[in-house]
Protein backbone atom coordinates (compact mmCIF):
# COMPACT_ATOMS: atom_id res chain seq x y z
CA UNK A 1 0.00 0.00 0.00
CA UNK A 2 3.13 2.23 -0.13
CA UNK A 3 2.91 2.01 -3.75
CA UNK A 4 1.45 5.25 -5.38
CA UNK A 5 -1.93 5.53 -6.64
CA UNK A 6 -3.24 5.31 -10.49
CA UNK A 7 -4.35 8.60 -11.72
CA UNK A 8 -7.59 9.11 -11.88
CA UNK A 9 -8.58 5.94 -9.49
CA UNK A 10 -11.09 6.49 -7.10
CA UNK A 11 -10.35 5.27 -3.24
CA UNK A 12 -12.18 2.67 -3.62
CA UNK A 13 -11.15 -0.86 -3.72
CA UNK A 14 -9.71 -1.91 -6.74
CA UNK A 15 -10.97 -5.25 -6.63
CA UNK A 16 -13.08 -6.91 -3.97
CA UNK A 17 -14.91 -10.38 -3.75
CA UNK A 18 -17.07 -11.76 -1.61
CA UNK A 19 -17.93 -15.41 -1.11
CA UNK A 20 -16.88 -15.85 -4.35
CA UNK A 21 -17.01 -19.78 -5.38
CA UNK A 22 -17.08 -21.48 -8.10
CA UNK A 23 -18.41 -25.11 -8.56
CA UNK A 24 -17.67 -27.75 -11.31
CA UNK A 25 -20.08 -30.43 -10.70
CA UNK A 26 -19.52 -31.75 -7.14
CA UNK A 27 -16.28 -30.06 -7.13
CA UNK A 28 -15.30 -26.96 -5.51
CA UNK A 29 -12.92 -24.92 -7.28
CA UNK A 30 -13.23 -21.97 -5.47
CA UNK A 31 -15.57 -21.97 -2.43
CA UNK A 32 -16.29 -18.59 -0.58
CA UNK A 33 -13.42 -16.45 -1.27
CA UNK A 34 -12.87 -13.10 0.37
CA UNK A 35 -10.51 -9.78 -1.31
CA UNK A 36 -10.13 -6.78 -0.60
CA UNK A 37 -7.38 -5.27 -3.15
CA UNK A 38 -6.41 -1.46 -2.72
CA UNK A 39 -5.49 0.80 -5.38
CA UNK A 40 -2.12 0.63 -6.09
CA UNK A 41 -1.79 -2.50 -4.10
CA UNK A 42 0.96 -5.62 -5.91
CA UNK A 43 -1.07 -8.48 -4.56
CA UNK A 44 -0.60 -11.80 -4.50
CA UNK A 45 -2.21 -14.95 -4.46
CA UNK A 46 -0.67 -17.89 -3.66
CA UNK A 47 -1.17 -21.49 -2.97
CA UNK A 48 -0.61 -24.99 -3.92
CA UNK A 49 -1.36 -26.55 -7.71
CA UNK A 50 -5.45 -26.98 -7.92
CA UNK A 51 -5.97 -24.33 -4.83
CA UNK A 52 -8.13 -22.49 -7.00
CA UNK A 53 -5.67 -19.26 -7.97
CA UNK A 54 -6.67 -19.58 -11.69
CA UNK A 55 -10.36 -20.22 -11.64
CA UNK A 56 -10.27 -16.72 -9.55
CA UNK A 57 -8.48 -14.65 -11.57
CA UNK A 58 -10.57 -16.11 -14.37
CA UNK A 59 -13.86 -15.11 -12.52
CA UNK A 60 -12.03 -11.53 -11.70
CA UNK A 61 -12.00 -11.32 -15.19
CA UNK A 62 -15.40 -11.91 -16.70
CA UNK A 63 -13.97 -15.51 -18.33
CA UNK A 64 -15.82 -18.17 -16.15
CA UNK A 65 -19.51 -17.22 -14.38
CA UNK A 66 -19.04 -17.61 -10.62
CA UNK A 67 -21.79 -19.83 -9.09
CA UNK A 68 -21.98 -17.80 -5.98
CA UNK A 69 -20.77 -14.97 -4.21
CA UNK A 70 -19.53 -11.68 -6.26
CA UNK A 71 -16.87 -9.58 -7.35
CA UNK A 72 -16.22 -6.43 -7.93
CA UNK A 73 -13.49 -5.03 -10.05
CA UNK A 74 -12.31 -1.33 -10.78
CA UNK A 75 -15.65 -0.92 -9.41
CA UNK A 76 -17.43 -2.85 -11.99
CA UNK A 77 -19.68 -5.91 -10.80
CA UNK A 78 -18.07 -8.96 -12.91
CA UNK A 79 -21.39 -10.66 -13.34
CA UNK A 80 -23.56 -7.71 -14.20
CA UNK A 81 -20.76 -5.04 -16.06
CA UNK A 82 -18.16 -7.70 -17.85
CA UNK A 83 -17.25 -5.94 -20.86
CA UNK A 84 -16.77 -2.62 -18.61
CA UNK A 85 -14.26 -5.28 -16.14
CA UNK A 86 -12.30 -6.47 -19.20
CA UNK A 87 -11.99 -2.38 -20.47
CA UNK A 88 -10.38 -2.08 -17.03
CA UNK A 89 -8.34 -4.64 -16.52
CA UNK A 90 -5.10 -6.30 -18.83
CA UNK A 91 -4.81 -10.42 -18.10
CA UNK A 92 -1.88 -12.31 -18.82
CA UNK A 93 -3.03 -15.90 -18.75
CA UNK A 94 -0.64 -19.10 -17.83
CA UNK A 95 -0.16 -19.91 -21.45
CA UNK A 96 0.55 -17.22 -24.78
CA UNK A 97 -2.13 -15.81 -25.99
CA UNK A 98 -0.49 -14.14 -28.92
CA UNK A 99 -0.26 -15.52 -33.16
CA UNK A 100 3.00 -16.96 -33.63
CA UNK A 101 2.39 -16.31 -37.23
CA UNK A 102 2.07 -12.70 -36.96
CA UNK A 103 4.85 -9.90 -36.12
CA UNK A 104 5.59 -8.44 -32.60
CA UNK A 105 3.94 -5.02 -34.23
CA UNK A 106 1.11 -7.05 -35.93
CA UNK A 107 0.09 -9.04 -32.53
CA UNK A 108 0.05 -5.58 -30.77
CA UNK A 109 -1.81 -3.99 -33.71
CA UNK A 110 -4.97 -6.71 -32.98
CA UNK A 111 -4.10 -6.38 -29.39
CA UNK A 112 -4.87 -2.60 -29.91
CA UNK A 113 -7.87 -2.84 -31.66
CA UNK A 114 -9.68 -5.21 -30.17
CA UNK A 115 -9.24 -2.63 -27.31
CA UNK A 116 -11.22 0.14 -29.48
CA UNK A 117 -7.37 1.97 -29.34
CA UNK A 118 -6.95 4.16 -32.37
CA UNK A 119 -4.12 3.13 -34.68
CA UNK A 120 -1.92 6.25 -33.82
CA UNK A 121 -2.23 5.34 -30.02
CA UNK A 122 -1.27 1.54 -30.47
CA UNK A 123 1.93 3.03 -32.42
CA UNK A 124 3.10 5.16 -29.53
CA UNK A 125 2.18 3.35 -26.90
CA UNK A 126 3.99 -0.24 -28.73
CA UNK A 127 6.86 1.61 -29.34
CA UNK A 128 7.22 3.07 -25.68
CA UNK A 129 6.41 -0.15 -24.13
CA UNK A 130 8.30 -2.29 -26.30
CA UNK A 131 11.63 0.03 -25.32
CA UNK A 132 10.68 -0.77 -22.06
CA UNK A 133 10.74 -4.58 -22.07
CA UNK A 134 13.79 -4.15 -24.64
CA UNK A 135 11.97 -6.05 -27.47
CA UNK A 136 12.49 -2.81 -29.87
CA UNK A 137 14.79 -4.79 -32.15
CA UNK A 138 12.43 -7.66 -32.16
CA UNK A 139 9.52 -5.00 -33.38
CA UNK A 140 8.98 -6.81 -37.34
CA UNK A 141 9.90 -10.30 -36.10
CA UNK A 142 7.34 -13.06 -35.97
CA UNK A 143 6.05 -14.22 -32.04
CA UNK A 144 7.48 -17.92 -33.65
CA UNK A 145 11.07 -16.26 -33.76
CA UNK A 146 11.12 -15.01 -30.12
CA UNK A 147 12.44 -16.78 -27.08
CA UNK A 148 10.15 -18.07 -24.25
CA UNK A 149 11.34 -14.95 -22.22
CA UNK A 150 10.67 -11.90 -25.06
CA UNK A 151 7.39 -13.98 -25.77
CA UNK A 152 6.28 -13.77 -21.87
CA UNK A 153 7.07 -10.06 -22.01
CA UNK A 154 5.42 -9.33 -25.23
CA UNK A 155 2.75 -10.92 -23.02
CA UNK A 156 2.39 -8.89 -20.83
CA UNK A 157 2.98 -5.73 -23.17
CA UNK A 158 -0.09 -7.00 -25.15
CA UNK A 159 -1.72 -6.96 -21.58
CA UNK A 160 -1.34 -3.40 -20.57
CA UNK A 161 -1.25 -1.42 -23.86
CA UNK A 162 -4.57 -0.50 -23.36
CA UNK A 163 -3.28 1.15 -19.67
CA UNK A 164 -5.39 -1.18 -17.40
CA UNK A 165 -6.19 0.17 -14.06
CA UNK A 166 -5.49 -3.05 -12.59
CA UNK A 167 -3.11 -6.01 -14.05
CA UNK A 168 -3.82 -9.54 -13.23
CA UNK A 169 -0.60 -11.70 -13.61
CA UNK A 170 -1.34 -15.70 -13.93
CA UNK A 171 2.23 -17.26 -13.50
CA UNK A 172 3.61 -14.87 -15.23
CA UNK A 173 7.16 -16.25 -14.75
CA UNK A 174 5.95 -20.10 -15.33
CA UNK A 175 8.68 -22.40 -17.05
CA UNK A 176 11.04 -19.28 -17.61
CA UNK A 177 14.80 -19.65 -16.77
CA UNK A 178 16.10 -17.75 -13.61
CA UNK A 179 17.65 -14.77 -15.81
CA UNK A 180 14.70 -14.70 -17.87
CA UNK A 181 12.45 -14.95 -14.59
CA UNK A 182 14.52 -11.55 -13.22
CA UNK A 183 13.93 -9.43 -16.72
CA UNK A 184 10.29 -10.11 -16.54
CA UNK A 185 10.22 -9.02 -12.77
CA UNK A 186 12.17 -5.87 -13.44
CA UNK A 187 9.84 -5.03 -16.51
CA UNK A 188 6.76 -5.32 -13.95
CA UNK A 189 8.61 -3.13 -11.53
CA UNK A 190 9.31 -0.37 -14.03
CA UNK A 191 5.85 -0.66 -15.09
CA UNK A 192 4.60 -0.76 -11.69
CA UNK A 193 6.82 2.61 -11.19
CA UNK A 194 5.51 4.17 -14.15
CA UNK A 195 1.60 3.99 -14.04
CA UNK A 196 0.91 2.81 -10.51
CA UNK A 197 -1.22 0.64 -11.54
CA UNK A 198 -2.93 -2.22 -9.32
CA UNK A 199 -1.11 -5.97 -9.84
CA UNK A 200 -2.60 -9.16 -9.14
CA UNK A 201 -0.29 -11.91 -9.18
CA UNK A 202 -0.59 -15.67 -8.85
CA UNK A 203 2.81 -17.50 -8.86
CA UNK A 204 4.46 -20.76 -7.42
CA UNK A 205 8.27 -19.00 -7.00
CA UNK A 206 7.39 -17.58 -3.64
CA UNK A 207 10.47 -15.57 -3.17
CA UNK A 208 8.73 -13.56 -6.17
CA UNK A 209 5.86 -13.03 -4.12
CA UNK A 210 8.20 -11.37 -1.29
CA UNK A 211 8.11 -7.78 -2.78
CA UNK A 212 4.03 -8.15 -2.46
CA UNK A 213 2.71 -5.41 -0.53
CA UNK A 214 0.32 -8.18 0.54
CA UNK A 215 -0.14 -12.04 -0.06
CA UNK A 216 -2.83 -14.38 0.09
CA UNK A 217 -2.69 -18.39 0.86
CA UNK A 218 -5.97 -19.95 -0.51
CA UNK A 219 -5.90 -24.14 -0.02
CA UNK A 220 -8.93 -26.32 -1.90
CA UNK A 221 -10.66 -23.11 -2.85
CA UNK A 222 -10.08 -21.11 0.35
CA UNK A 223 -8.63 -18.15 2.22
CA UNK A 224 -6.21 -20.03 4.59
CA UNK A 225 -3.57 -16.99 5.48
CA UNK A 226 -3.41 -13.33 4.68
CA UNK A 227 -0.56 -10.63 5.50
CA UNK A 228 2.37 -8.55 4.35
CA UNK A 229 5.46 -11.19 3.56
CA UNK A 230 7.49 -10.60 5.98
CA UNK A 231 4.62 -10.74 8.86
CA UNK A 232 3.57 -13.84 7.74
CA UNK A 233 7.47 -15.37 8.09
CA UNK A 234 7.59 -13.69 11.46
CA UNK A 235 4.36 -15.60 12.19
CA UNK A 236 5.99 -18.64 11.40
CA UNK A 237 8.73 -18.40 14.17
CA UNK A 238 12.11 -17.56 14.62
CA UNK A 239 13.69 -20.38 13.18
CA UNK A 240 13.44 -23.37 11.36
CA UNK A 241 14.70 -26.42 12.55
CA UNK A 242 15.34 -29.25 9.42
CA UNK A 243 16.31 -32.29 10.50
CA UNK A 244 16.67 -35.44 8.68
CA UNK A 245 18.10 -39.17 9.96
CA UNK A 246 17.96 -42.44 9.25
CA UNK A 247 15.39 -43.12 11.64
CA UNK A 248 12.75 -39.87 11.16
CA UNK A 249 9.82 -40.93 13.01
CA UNK A 250 12.17 -41.51 15.89
CA UNK A 251 13.76 -38.39 15.89
CA UNK A 252 10.25 -36.97 15.46
CA UNK A 253 9.00 -38.37 18.13
CA UNK A 254 11.64 -37.82 19.94
CA UNK A 255 11.45 -33.91 19.38
CA UNK A 256 7.85 -33.25 18.87
CA UNK A 257 6.97 -33.00 22.53
CA UNK A 258 9.78 -30.06 22.98
CA UNK A 259 9.17 -27.98 19.79
CA UNK A 260 5.62 -28.60 18.76
CA UNK A 261 4.35 -30.37 15.52
CA UNK A 262 6.61 -31.57 12.69
CA UNK A 263 6.45 -30.57 8.92
CA UNK A 264 7.60 -33.72 7.32
CA UNK A 265 8.55 -33.37 3.56
CA UNK A 266 10.41 -36.43 1.78
CA UNK A 267 13.35 -37.08 4.13
CA UNK A 268 13.39 -33.98 5.97
CA UNK A 269 11.18 -32.79 9.34
CA UNK A 270 10.88 -29.25 9.76
CA UNK A 271 10.32 -27.68 13.43
CA UNK A 272 9.04 -23.88 13.35
CA UNK A 273 11.53 -22.52 16.64
CA UNK A 274 10.88 -18.82 18.24
CA UNK A 275 13.76 -16.99 19.06
CA UNK A 276 13.65 -18.33 23.03
CA UNK A 277 14.15 -21.38 21.85
CA UNK A 278 17.67 -21.33 20.70
CA UNK A 279 18.99 -22.19 24.17
CA UNK A 280 16.52 -25.74 23.71
CA UNK A 281 17.82 -26.36 20.51
CA UNK A 282 21.57 -26.26 21.66
CA UNK A 283 20.58 -28.92 24.02
CA UNK A 284 18.27 -30.91 21.87
CA UNK A 285 21.04 -31.02 19.50
CA UNK A 286 23.63 -32.53 21.96
CA UNK A 287 20.86 -34.90 23.11
CA UNK A 288 19.28 -36.29 20.28
CA UNK A 289 21.48 -34.51 17.43
CA UNK A 290 23.58 -37.44 17.17
CA UNK A 291 21.26 -39.57 15.96
CA UNK A 292 20.71 -37.36 12.85
CA UNK A 293 22.36 -37.10 9.90
CA UNK A 294 21.76 -33.48 9.24
CA UNK A 295 20.65 -30.70 11.72
CA UNK A 296 20.34 -26.99 10.09
CA UNK A 297 18.68 -24.41 11.72
CA UNK A 298 18.03 -21.15 9.32
CA UNK A 299 15.55 -18.15 8.66
CA UNK A 300 12.13 -19.23 7.69
CA UNK A 301 11.12 -17.41 4.25
CA UNK A 302 8.01 -17.44 2.32
CA UNK A 303 8.38 -21.12 1.24
CA UNK A 304 8.63 -22.07 5.07
CA UNK A 305 4.76 -20.78 5.05
CA UNK A 306 3.73 -22.14 1.39
CA UNK A 307 4.59 -25.28 2.96
CA UNK A 308 3.13 -24.94 6.01
CA UNK A 309 -0.10 -23.93 4.63
CA UNK A 310 -0.25 -26.40 2.19
CA UNK A 311 0.24 -29.29 4.61
CA UNK A 312 -3.05 -28.11 6.04
CA UNK A 313 -1.67 -26.59 9.48
CA UNK A 314 -2.06 -23.26 10.55
CA UNK A 315 0.70 -20.66 10.40
CA UNK A 316 0.09 -17.68 12.54
CA UNK B 1 -17.62 0.69 -30.01
CA UNK B 2 -17.22 -2.20 -31.79
CA UNK B 3 -15.85 -1.12 -35.55
CA UNK B 4 -12.15 -1.58 -34.36
CA UNK B 5 -12.49 -4.52 -32.80
CA UNK B 6 -14.22 -5.89 -35.96
CA UNK B 7 -11.59 -4.21 -38.27
CA UNK B 8 -8.97 -6.15 -36.14
CA UNK B 9 -10.68 -9.22 -36.66
CA UNK B 10 -11.23 -8.88 -40.45
CA UNK B 11 -7.69 -7.33 -40.98
CA UNK B 12 -5.87 -10.42 -39.19
CA UNK B 13 -7.95 -12.77 -41.47
CA UNK B 14 -6.74 -10.65 -44.88
CA UNK B 15 -3.33 -10.86 -43.53
CA UNK B 16 -3.48 -14.44 -43.16
CA UNK B 17 -5.15 -15.23 -46.34
CA UNK B 18 -2.41 -13.09 -48.21
CA UNK B 19 0.42 -14.71 -46.07
CA UNK B 20 -0.94 -18.31 -46.73
CA UNK B 21 -0.09 -18.66 -50.47
CA UNK B 22 -0.85 -21.82 -51.46
CA UNK B 23 -4.82 -21.75 -49.80
CA UNK B 24 -5.14 -18.63 -52.24
CA UNK B 25 -3.92 -20.90 -54.51
CA UNK B 26 -5.99 -23.33 -54.11
CA UNK B 27 -9.03 -21.55 -53.71
CA UNK B 28 -8.34 -20.48 -57.69
CA UNK B 29 -6.72 -23.95 -58.88
CA UNK B 30 -10.09 -25.96 -57.28
CA UNK B 31 -13.40 -23.92 -59.13
CA UNK B 32 -10.93 -23.87 -62.74
CA UNK B 33 -9.95 -27.38 -62.08
CA UNK B 34 -14.15 -28.27 -61.43
CA UNK B 35 -14.84 -26.20 -64.51
CA UNK B 36 -12.11 -26.91 -67.03
CA UNK B 37 -11.76 -30.76 -66.11
CA UNK B 38 -14.79 -32.11 -64.39
CA UNK B 39 -17.01 -29.61 -66.73
CA UNK B 40 -15.09 -30.38 -69.93
CA UNK B 41 -16.15 -33.78 -69.27
CA UNK B 42 -19.43 -33.85 -68.40
CA UNK B 43 -19.82 -31.89 -71.49
CA UNK B 44 -19.80 -34.57 -73.70
CA UNK B 45 -22.84 -35.92 -72.19
CA UNK B 46 -24.87 -33.05 -70.72
CA UNK B 47 -23.90 -30.60 -73.91
CA UNK B 48 -21.47 -27.77 -74.68
CA UNK B 49 -23.75 -25.32 -72.34
CA UNK B 50 -22.70 -27.61 -69.73
CA UNK B 51 -19.25 -25.30 -68.94
CA UNK B 52 -21.36 -22.11 -68.61
CA UNK B 53 -23.72 -24.08 -65.96
CA UNK B 54 -21.38 -24.85 -63.92
CA UNK B 55 -20.07 -21.29 -63.70
CA UNK B 56 -22.32 -19.97 -60.57
CA UNK B 57 -21.26 -23.32 -58.82
CA UNK B 58 -17.56 -22.93 -59.17
CA UNK B 59 -17.89 -19.11 -58.12
CA UNK B 60 -20.11 -20.52 -55.14
CA UNK B 61 -17.61 -23.30 -54.15
CA UNK B 62 -14.47 -20.34 -53.95
CA UNK B 63 -16.89 -18.89 -51.80
CA UNK B 64 -18.17 -21.95 -49.55
CA UNK B 65 -14.41 -23.41 -49.07
CA UNK B 66 -13.32 -20.29 -48.83
CA UNK B 67 -15.82 -19.23 -45.75
CA UNK B 68 -15.32 -22.40 -44.45
CA UNK B 69 -11.75 -22.63 -44.02
CA UNK B 70 -11.57 -18.82 -42.69
CA UNK B 71 -14.38 -19.40 -40.14
CA UNK B 72 -13.02 -22.80 -39.09
CA UNK B 73 -9.83 -20.83 -37.92
CA UNK B 74 -11.80 -19.79 -35.23
CA UNK B 75 -11.30 -23.51 -33.94
CA UNK B 76 -7.31 -22.66 -34.82
CA UNK B 77 -7.61 -19.52 -33.15
CA UNK B 78 -9.07 -21.55 -30.10
CA UNK B 79 -6.33 -24.45 -30.17
CA UNK B 80 -3.70 -22.12 -30.38
CA UNK B 81 -4.51 -19.56 -27.55
CA UNK B 82 -5.08 -16.57 -30.03
CA UNK B 83 -8.50 -16.70 -29.38
CA UNK B 84 -7.41 -15.46 -25.37
CA UNK B 85 -6.64 -12.29 -27.09
CA UNK B 86 -10.22 -12.24 -28.30
CA UNK B 87 -11.78 -13.01 -24.73
CA UNK B 88 -10.20 -10.67 -22.79
CA UNK B 89 -11.18 -8.08 -25.48
CA UNK B 90 -14.27 -5.64 -23.72
CA UNK B 91 -16.61 -6.56 -26.42
CA UNK B 92 -19.72 -8.69 -25.93
CA UNK B 93 -19.47 -12.10 -27.05
CA UNK B 94 -21.91 -11.78 -29.60
CA UNK B 95 -19.91 -9.46 -31.74
CA UNK B 96 -16.91 -11.74 -31.36
CA UNK B 97 -19.07 -14.01 -33.31
CA UNK B 98 -20.16 -11.44 -35.52
CA UNK B 99 -16.46 -10.18 -36.13
CA UNK B 100 -15.14 -13.49 -36.85
CA UNK B 101 -18.36 -14.16 -39.57
CA UNK B 102 -17.82 -10.69 -40.89
CA UNK B 103 -14.30 -12.06 -42.06
CA UNK B 104 -15.38 -14.93 -43.08
CA UNK B 105 -17.54 -13.41 -45.45
CA UNK B 106 -15.15 -10.82 -46.80
CA UNK B 107 -12.27 -13.44 -47.08
CA UNK B 108 -14.46 -15.29 -49.11
CA UNK B 109 -15.93 -12.59 -51.51
CA UNK B 110 -12.75 -11.38 -51.58
CA UNK B 111 -11.74 -14.56 -53.21
CA UNK B 112 -15.11 -15.01 -55.30
CA UNK B 113 -13.68 -11.46 -56.90
CA UNK B 114 -10.50 -12.44 -57.48
CA UNK B 115 -11.77 -16.17 -59.69
CA UNK B 116 -14.24 -13.76 -61.72
CA UNK B 117 -11.22 -12.09 -62.86
CA UNK B 118 -9.72 -14.97 -63.82
CA UNK B 119 -13.08 -16.18 -65.13
CA UNK B 120 -13.56 -13.24 -66.97
CA UNK B 121 -9.99 -13.77 -69.09
CA UNK B 122 -10.94 -17.05 -69.70
CA UNK B 123 -14.39 -15.82 -71.08
CA UNK B 124 -16.61 -17.80 -68.60
CA UNK B 125 -17.79 -14.22 -67.14
CA UNK B 126 -19.11 -11.07 -68.64
CA UNK B 127 -21.77 -11.48 -71.81
CA UNK B 128 -24.86 -11.35 -70.03
CA UNK B 129 -24.06 -11.07 -66.78
CA UNK B 130 -26.19 -8.82 -64.39
CA UNK B 131 -23.79 -6.60 -62.24
CA UNK B 132 -25.62 -5.66 -59.86
CA UNK B 133 -27.13 -8.67 -59.06
CA UNK B 134 -23.87 -10.86 -58.59
CA UNK B 135 -22.67 -8.60 -56.17
CA UNK B 136 -25.56 -8.95 -54.32
CA UNK B 137 -25.23 -12.78 -54.55
CA UNK B 138 -21.52 -12.86 -54.35
CA UNK B 139 -22.39 -10.69 -50.90
CA UNK B 140 -25.08 -12.97 -49.62
CA UNK B 141 -23.58 -16.10 -50.65
CA UNK B 142 -20.26 -15.57 -48.36
CA UNK B 143 -22.09 -14.28 -45.62
CA UNK B 144 -24.58 -17.39 -46.00
CA UNK B 145 -21.38 -19.46 -46.13
CA UNK B 146 -19.33 -17.91 -43.37
CA UNK B 147 -22.86 -18.60 -41.35
CA UNK B 148 -22.44 -21.87 -42.37
CA UNK B 149 -19.07 -22.50 -41.28
CA UNK B 150 -18.79 -20.19 -37.75
CA UNK B 151 -21.91 -22.86 -36.94
CA UNK B 152 -19.40 -25.83 -38.00
CA UNK B 153 -16.66 -23.74 -35.54
CA UNK B 154 -18.75 -23.56 -32.34
CA UNK B 155 -19.75 -27.38 -32.27
CA UNK B 156 -16.05 -28.58 -33.38
CA UNK B 157 -13.67 -28.95 -30.49
CA UNK B 158 -10.41 -29.72 -32.52
CA UNK B 159 -9.08 -29.22 -35.95
CA UNK B 160 -8.55 -32.88 -35.60
CA UNK B 161 -12.01 -33.73 -37.13
CA UNK B 162 -11.56 -31.25 -40.03
CA UNK B 163 -11.52 -34.33 -42.74
CA UNK B 164 -14.90 -35.16 -40.95
CA UNK B 165 -15.86 -31.72 -41.58
CA UNK B 166 -14.89 -31.67 -45.10
CA UNK B 167 -16.49 -35.38 -45.47
CA UNK B 168 -19.90 -34.43 -43.66
CA UNK B 169 -20.40 -30.59 -44.15
CA UNK B 170 -18.53 -28.70 -47.30
CA UNK B 171 -18.94 -31.87 -49.07
CA UNK B 172 -23.01 -32.73 -48.62
CA UNK B 173 -23.34 -28.58 -48.71
CA UNK B 174 -21.77 -28.53 -52.18
CA UNK B 175 -23.24 -31.36 -54.18
CA UNK B 176 -26.46 -31.24 -52.31
CA UNK B 177 -27.03 -28.00 -54.17
CA UNK B 178 -27.75 -26.69 -57.58
CA UNK B 179 -23.75 -26.44 -58.31
CA UNK B 180 -23.95 -29.41 -60.69
CA UNK B 181 -27.43 -29.84 -61.91
CA UNK B 182 -30.43 -28.29 -61.77
CA UNK B 183 -32.39 -28.91 -58.77
CA UNK B 184 -35.42 -29.07 -59.92
CA UNK B 185 -34.63 -32.23 -62.14
CA UNK B 186 -33.12 -34.07 -59.07
CA UNK B 187 -35.21 -37.31 -57.57
CA UNK B 188 -37.27 -36.67 -54.46
CA UNK B 189 -35.20 -37.20 -51.87
CA UNK B 190 -32.43 -34.98 -53.39
CA UNK B 191 -34.65 -32.38 -54.41
CA UNK B 192 -36.23 -31.86 -50.69
CA UNK B 193 -32.51 -32.04 -49.30
CA UNK B 194 -31.22 -29.37 -51.68
CA UNK B 195 -34.32 -27.27 -50.93
CA UNK B 196 -33.38 -27.45 -47.35
CA UNK B 197 -29.23 -26.29 -48.10
CA UNK B 198 -29.17 -22.48 -47.75
CA UNK B 199 -26.45 -22.62 -49.92
CA UNK B 200 -28.80 -23.85 -52.75
CA UNK B 201 -30.30 -20.48 -52.69
CA UNK B 202 -26.44 -19.13 -52.66
CA UNK B 203 -26.06 -20.79 -56.08
CA UNK B 204 -29.22 -20.47 -57.42
CA UNK B 205 -28.99 -16.39 -56.97
CA UNK B 206 -25.56 -16.49 -58.71
CA UNK B 207 -27.26 -18.40 -61.94
CA UNK B 208 -29.88 -15.48 -62.07
CA UNK B 209 -26.62 -12.92 -62.19
CA UNK B 210 -24.64 -14.82 -64.46
CA UNK B 211 -27.20 -16.70 -66.78
CA UNK B 212 -29.68 -14.35 -66.96
CA UNK B 213 -32.06 -15.81 -69.67
CA UNK B 214 -30.85 -18.80 -70.03
CA UNK B 215 -32.20 -21.86 -68.44
CA UNK B 216 -30.81 -22.71 -64.69
CA UNK B 217 -32.08 -20.30 -62.13
CA UNK B 218 -34.76 -22.44 -59.96
CA UNK B 219 -35.88 -20.47 -57.50
CA UNK B 220 -37.24 -16.55 -57.44
CA UNK B 221 -34.36 -14.11 -56.71
CA UNK B 222 -36.14 -12.45 -53.78
CA UNK B 223 -36.54 -15.88 -52.42
CA UNK B 224 -33.00 -17.04 -53.25
CA UNK B 225 -32.14 -13.61 -50.94
CA UNK B 226 -34.53 -14.09 -48.03
CA UNK B 227 -33.56 -17.54 -47.01
CA UNK B 228 -29.79 -16.68 -47.08
CA UNK B 229 -30.94 -13.59 -45.11
CA UNK B 230 -32.34 -15.73 -42.63
CA UNK B 231 -29.52 -18.39 -42.67
CA UNK B 232 -26.79 -16.56 -42.03
CA UNK B 233 -29.11 -14.73 -38.94
CA UNK B 234 -29.99 -18.30 -37.83
CA UNK B 235 -26.48 -19.52 -38.19
CA UNK B 236 -25.15 -16.22 -36.40
CA UNK B 237 -27.39 -16.26 -33.44
CA UNK B 238 -26.82 -20.17 -33.10
CA UNK B 239 -22.86 -19.60 -33.43
CA UNK B 240 -23.04 -16.67 -31.00
CA UNK B 241 -25.33 -19.18 -28.48
CA UNK B 242 -22.68 -21.74 -28.79
CA UNK B 243 -19.43 -19.15 -27.96
CA UNK B 244 -21.37 -17.60 -25.02
CA UNK B 245 -21.48 -20.94 -22.83
CA UNK B 246 -17.93 -20.71 -21.15
CA UNK B 247 -17.27 -24.46 -22.13
CA UNK B 248 -16.41 -23.31 -25.41
CA UNK B 249 -13.28 -22.44 -24.66
CA UNK B 250 -12.08 -25.12 -22.84
CA UNK B 251 -9.92 -25.63 -22.32
CA UNK B 252 -7.86 -22.62 -23.03
CA UNK B 253 -9.41 -21.57 -20.15
CA UNK B 254 -9.73 -23.18 -17.36
CA UNK B 255 -8.87 -26.89 -16.43
CA UNK B 256 -10.70 -27.65 -13.55
CA UNK B 257 -8.17 -28.76 -10.39
CA UNK B 258 -8.27 -32.62 -10.62
CA UNK B 259 -8.43 -33.23 -14.08
CA UNK B 260 -4.86 -33.75 -16.00
CA UNK B 261 -3.66 -31.12 -18.33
Amino acid sequence: MNAPHAAGVTTSAAVSARGLAKRYGGLAAVDGLDLEIAPGEFFGLLGPNGSGKTTTMHMLATLVRPSAGTACVAGFDVARAPVQVRASIGLVFQESALDRTLTVAQNLRFAGLLHDLPPRVIEERSRELLELFDLTERRDQPVAALSGGMRRALDIVRGVLHQPRCLLLDEPTIGLDLPNRRRIWRFIERLRARTGMTVLLTTHYLEEADGCDRVVFIRKGRLVESGAPRELVAGLGRHILEVEGADLDALVTALEPKLGDALREGDVAHFRCAEEDLALLARLQTEVGGKASAWRVRRPNLNDVFLWVAAGKRVA
Amino acid sequence: MVFRPIYAVLERELLRMVRQRTRLVAAMVRPLIWLLVIGGGFAAIAGADYKSFLVPGVLGMTMLFGAMLAALGTVYDKESGVMRMMLVAPLPRAWMVAAKLIAAAVAAAVQALLLLVLLALLGYAGRGTDWALLAAGIAATSFACAGIGMLTASFSRTLENFAGIMNFVIFPVFFLSGSLYPVRELPPVLYWAATLNPYTYGVDLLKHALLAGRTGADFSVASDLAVLAAATVASAAVASWRFSRESAYEPMIHVPAGRSR
